[in-house]
């Protein structure tokens, strides 16, 4: 073997070893959602599958109430990447195709939606809940999040980098800004959309905090709290299959959305970490 | 500075950023001054009655050994998510941009913990760290017989065992960002640093890791980030803040005070707190980037 | 014939009344933390109470835990959005009677111009609740501590398994036994370590607070710092130097190890009972709290929690809330409710029926509790147990006390001066603000 193939050997034996070690703990998880109670609680640990997945999903399903919360989650997290989105094309398209008054100041304090996080201003935006009548509604699981810079930054990048003769050229043929911000810019930034729906959707789906305050019924709530609920209701010995097979059902939607549109994501970051 | 390519659009862009605007005054900027306000404030359980108390929120917090407690111990967590995980990324990155054939499958194999909660991460970890039944301690147990390791009793543990989670949900996502960072660098720079003799270790150290500080600036920021808010779920799965306080994150602290103490001036005074600290990272981040910029040029 | 007339009236009216209510039925709903296998029960009422009564809804909200719960009703309260009836842990008690929100439960019969009789309720757990004799929140889940132990352990280490500890002393020696036999490591833990604190104050009859326990005014000073608070945490201290106790984390973290067979012994709420008896592989039997030699004899203390009605509703409402109580006091009702969750039963006839059908002799576990608070004294404010305002955090406090002092930390004196000091100052600043 020559010394280039030795290397390449050693590195495709370091990445599977990583790949292993990096997925053994949720290999795991899934083994033991796969088991009886009784096996769950066997020594020596089992390492491979039994036959009883399909029986705990059910019994999580029906215990969480994982129907209700499954369509919550799906549902606000696709609501919110999507007005997401929208939002942050209109304003990067401000920022990126115009010059008006107080730009420089209205772009600064849309960048700081990330130094205002929700435990900074908690109390207050749950009050705020109360006050317009929104907890244990989709309004207070949605609304609130609206705002994003990642987003702003992601498209405005890429729109400077839309060369311009191509608006110039819809410019003459009488387009106004709006008819090529839609039928031009939006198309051409498919790559980065998707890539913003892939972060703002994990985003959402791992949302939990605010979740777990502003919810007050089982019809309300989304899957993460349901993990917790799944694991509360025990307090003597846990029923580690049955809260494994919950967490199955917990991975499985962001994780699709993550290797459906993982060649856009990664252009997409690509492209915002060029400078 | 930004050209105009619509000229005489003048109300145009301001309707374009205002639903923007919109949420993040209501929702952002409103209620954050509010909790400014309230911080000088102690306010009864039903918050009929409030009296104001100028900056001794703060001051109790700072005399408090639990807040400095809280603070250690965040400290330690973040420096840990900061430290061992951008450095194993930065190792699996570097060792993902060679040119190795099945890129796109390791990518995937290695990116995909991005999009696991950190709720999820947490019920994964207690599973393998359970005390009676988990993993972890079984094999403890086949090494040094007669040990039980149990991190719902010890603390120093749980706050390792907490870390650890939190960093390796992280993975992914640093992954994803050094890759694309190494892979805008230039062959031909790294290329040239061994045309000149200079061995992997020294061109990585003079080129590879200054051309990739922009992104490592940007991930320092965004892990702190990750360690100070979102673990927030890992931690209320995992331990609650337990044993005793010892993975009591400014966060959860922050939670219980608002929300199970019901004392909201505590409360609204450490959201303040926490603010500050974000607010000076955030400039550290983005003068380290507009330096970095400038130095490019 | 007098009363066949009077009967027949009656009989119309009730008629009358049931057909216009028909027409609306009255809509009420109560939030309450009851999950898991408890939930279940809860459900089973409610829909037995909707069915004896088809002119009213109840619709029972699960709020998350306790605190949760207690949040929300807040928040809820405030915007005009609280239900009508929400459970409350026995810990936000004081918060309750403080908030103005709600209308103490002994007088609704008179706002609606009926009786009750208040006797029918178990007085131990009433007294709980009770300020100068009158009822505030209608007890529901109320449970207090015992020692769990495990018979089987008791007789490998030598042990008589049908002679448990009953003092400190005893269980310091059997703990000793238990330990160097090798059967197990550590002998003894607790759940709860703040509420247990709590429980051997009031078992003894010593004041945990001033104003006579926060029950003849709000509490300013606690006074768990002073001898008899360092006896107790002195004894824990050097129980967990011997290895016997083992401390166990708070709520119910302790079980696991109990049920693994890790300990032999544990105090732990008696709402634990089904569980522990479910889940462990050996024969477990329950005894009084173990006692402190030359103290006096007081009661353990209630834990739980009751039921709050809320200010400020219409007259129907009200009624219609009222009916639910009274009907959670009918006989069958409390029979279920103990037999599915292990909480006491909070009426007099309930303990007669279980009595009479044998239930306590079937199993034996489920008399102790029972036993314990009956046998004890209910007349001083010290036996009922502290009312504290800011009790979520006092409790917390006593806890990272007792963990300071179990781990070596601090000494017992110094761990329990410095909770004491923080302590007091959150009832000065609670006392500011009520």
């Amino acid at each position: 073997m020559t010394r280039k193939h030795q290397l390449s050997f050693m590195t495709h034996a370091a990445l599977i070893l990583l790949v292993v070690l990096l997925a053994f703990p949720v290999y795991y998880a899934l083994v033991t959602s796969t088991l009886s109670f009784r096996e769950a609680y066997q020594y020596p640990p089992k390492m491979l599958p039994g036959g009883e997945f399909w029986h705990n999903i059910q019994d999580a399903w029906i215990r969480a109430r994982f129907g209700r919360l499954f369509f919550n989650s799906v549902f606000i997290s696709l609501v919110v990447a999507a007005v997401k989105i929208v939002l942050s094309l209109l304003a990067a398209f401000a920022y990126t195709h115009f010059r008006f008054r107080g730009a420089g100041f209205l772009f600064a304090l849309s960048m700081i939606t990330q130094m205002l996080p929700l435990p900074v201003r908690i109390l207050p935006t749950y009050e705020l809940m109360a006050d317009f009548g929104w907890i244990n509604s989709y309004y207070a699981l949605t609304v609130p999040f609206f705002a994003s810079t990642t987003g702003i930054l992601l498209f405005r990048q890429f729109f400077l980098t839309v060369p311009r003769e191509l608006s110039d050229a819809a410019r003459v043929d009488g387009a106004g800004p709006l008819r090529y911000f839609w039928q031009i810019l939006v198309p051409l930034s498919r790559t980065n959309i998707a890539a913003l729906f892939v972060i703002e959707f994990i985003f959402m789906w791992s949302q939990y905090l605010w979740p777990l305050i502003v919810t007050n019924t089982a019809d309300m709530r989304v899957v993460q709290i349901g993990l917790k609920m799944l694991i509360a209701s025990e307090q003597i010995a846990p029923e580690w299959n049955v809260i494994m097979a919950g967490t199955v059902i917990a991975m499985v939607p962001p994780l699709v959305v993550l290797v459906a549109l993982r060649k856009s994501f990664a252009q997409g970051i690509a492209m915002q970490s060029e400078k | 500075m930004i050209e105009e390519r619509f000229p005489g659009h003048p109300i145009l862009p301001y309707l374009l950023i205002l639903p923007s605007l919109a949420v993040i005054f209501v929702f952002l900027i409103v209620p954050f001054a509010q909790s400014v306000w309230g911080s000088f404030y102690v306010t009864s359980f039903f918050g009929d009655t409030r009296v104001f108390v100028g900056l001794s929120n703060y001051l109790d917090l700072f005399k408090s050994p639990d807040y400095l407690h809280s603070v250690a111990v965040t400290l330690f967590f973040s420096a840990f998510v900061v430290l061992v995980g951008l450095s194993a990324s930065l190792g699996i990155a570097l060792l993902l941009n060679q040119k190795i054939s099945g890129l796109g499958i390791y990518q995937i194999a290695l990116v995909w913990t991005y999009s696991i909660s950190p709720a999820v991460a947490g019920v994964i970890w207690a599973l393998l760290f359970a005390p009676a039944t988990g993993l972890i301690p079984w094999l403890v147990k086949l090494v040094n017989p007669g040990y039980t390791l149990n991190w719902m009793t010890n603390g120093a543990l749980a706050l390792f065992v907490v870390s650890l989670a939190a960093t390796w949900k992280m993975l992914g996502y640093n992954i994803v960002f050094f890759l694309a960072g190494l892979q805008n660098i230039p062959d031909e720079l790294t290329d040239a640093a061994r045309v000149d003799g200079a061995g992997p270790w020294l061109a990585f150290r003079h080129i590879t890791f200054p051309m990739l500080s922009p992104t490592t600036t940007f991930l320092l920021f965004m892990n702190m980030l990750y360690a100070f808010f979102q673990v927030f779920g890992l931690i209320d799965i995992m331990t609650q803040g337990g044993p005793g306080n010892a993975t009591n994150l400014l966060v959860y602290n922050l939670y219980r005070d608002a929300f199970i103490h019901l004392d909201s001036g505590r409360a609204n005074a450490q959201s303040v707190i926490i603010f500050i600290v974000i607010a000076v990272a955030a400039m550290l981040q983005l003068r380290a980037a507009t330096r970095k910029a400038a130095y490019a040029r | 014939m007098k009363q066949g007339i009077r009967f027949g009236l009656a009989a119309l009216l009730a008629l009358t009344l049931t057909s216009t209510a028909l027409a609306k039925k009255v809509e009420i709903t109560w939030w309450h933390a009851m999950s898991g296998s408890r939930l279940k029960v809860v459900e089973a009422i409610v829909d037995g109470f909707n069915a004896a009564h088809p002119e009213i809804q109840l619709n029972a909200l699960y709020t998350g835990k306790y605190a949760e719960t207690l949040t929300k009703y807040v928040a809820a309260y405030r915007t005009g959005t609280a239900p009508n009836l929400v459970q409350v842990y026995e810990v936000g008690t004081q918060t309750m009677l403080d908030s103005g929100a709600i209308v103490p439960v002994y007088k609704i019969p008179g706002m609606l111009g009926q009786e009750w009789d208040w006797a029918q309720y178990v007085i131990p757990i009433t007294n709980y609740y009770s300020t100068n004799g009158n009822l505030w929140s209608m007890p529901f889940n109320s449970s207090t501590a015992m020692l769990y132990y495990n018979k089987d352990l008791f007789a490998k280490a030598g042990l008589d398994p049908n002679k448990p500890p009953r003092t400190w002393k005893e269980v310091e020696e059997y703990g000793k036994k238990l330990v160097q036999s090798g059967v197990v490591d550590h002998a003894l833990s607790f759940g709860w370590p703040g509420w247990v604190f709590e429980q051997m104050f009031a078992y003894h009859n010593q004041l945990f607070a001033d104003h006579k326990n926060g029950r003849a005014g709000r509490a300013e000073k606690v006074l768990f710092n002073g001898p008899f608070g360092q006896m107790v945490l002195e004894t824990w201290a050097r129980l967990a130097k011997e290895n016997v106790f083992l401390y166990g984390g708070p709520e119910y973290s302790a079980n696991t190890a109990f049920v693994g067979g890790q300990i032999a012994m544990l105090i732990q709420s008696t709402s634990s009972l089904a569980g522990i008896t479910k889940g462990a592989g050996f024969k477990v039997g329950t005894t009084f709290l173990p006692r402190f030699e030359g103290y006096p004899r007081g009661n353990s203390v209630i834990g739980g929690g009751s039921l709050w009605v809320t200010k400020g509703q219409s007259k129907e409402e009200l009624a219609a809330v009222w009916e639910f109580l009274k009907y959670l006091a009918r006989e069958d009702v409390a029979v279920r409710w103990h037999k599915g969750t292990g909480y006491f039963p909070t009426v007099n006839n309930a303990v007669q029926a279980l009595l009479s059908e044998g239930w306590f002799s079937k199993d034996q576990n489920y008399l102790t509790a029972f036993l314990q608070i009956l046998s004890g004294r209910r007349d001083t404010p010290a036996a009922t147990g502290v009312r504290l305002g800011p009790f979520v955090q006092i409790r917390e406090i006593e806890r990272a006390a007792i963990e300071k002092a179990v781990s070596g930390k601090l000494s017992p004196m110094r761990a329990l001066d410095e909770a004491a000091a923080k302590a007091n100052q959150l009832l000065a600043q609670y006392n500011k603000l009520h």
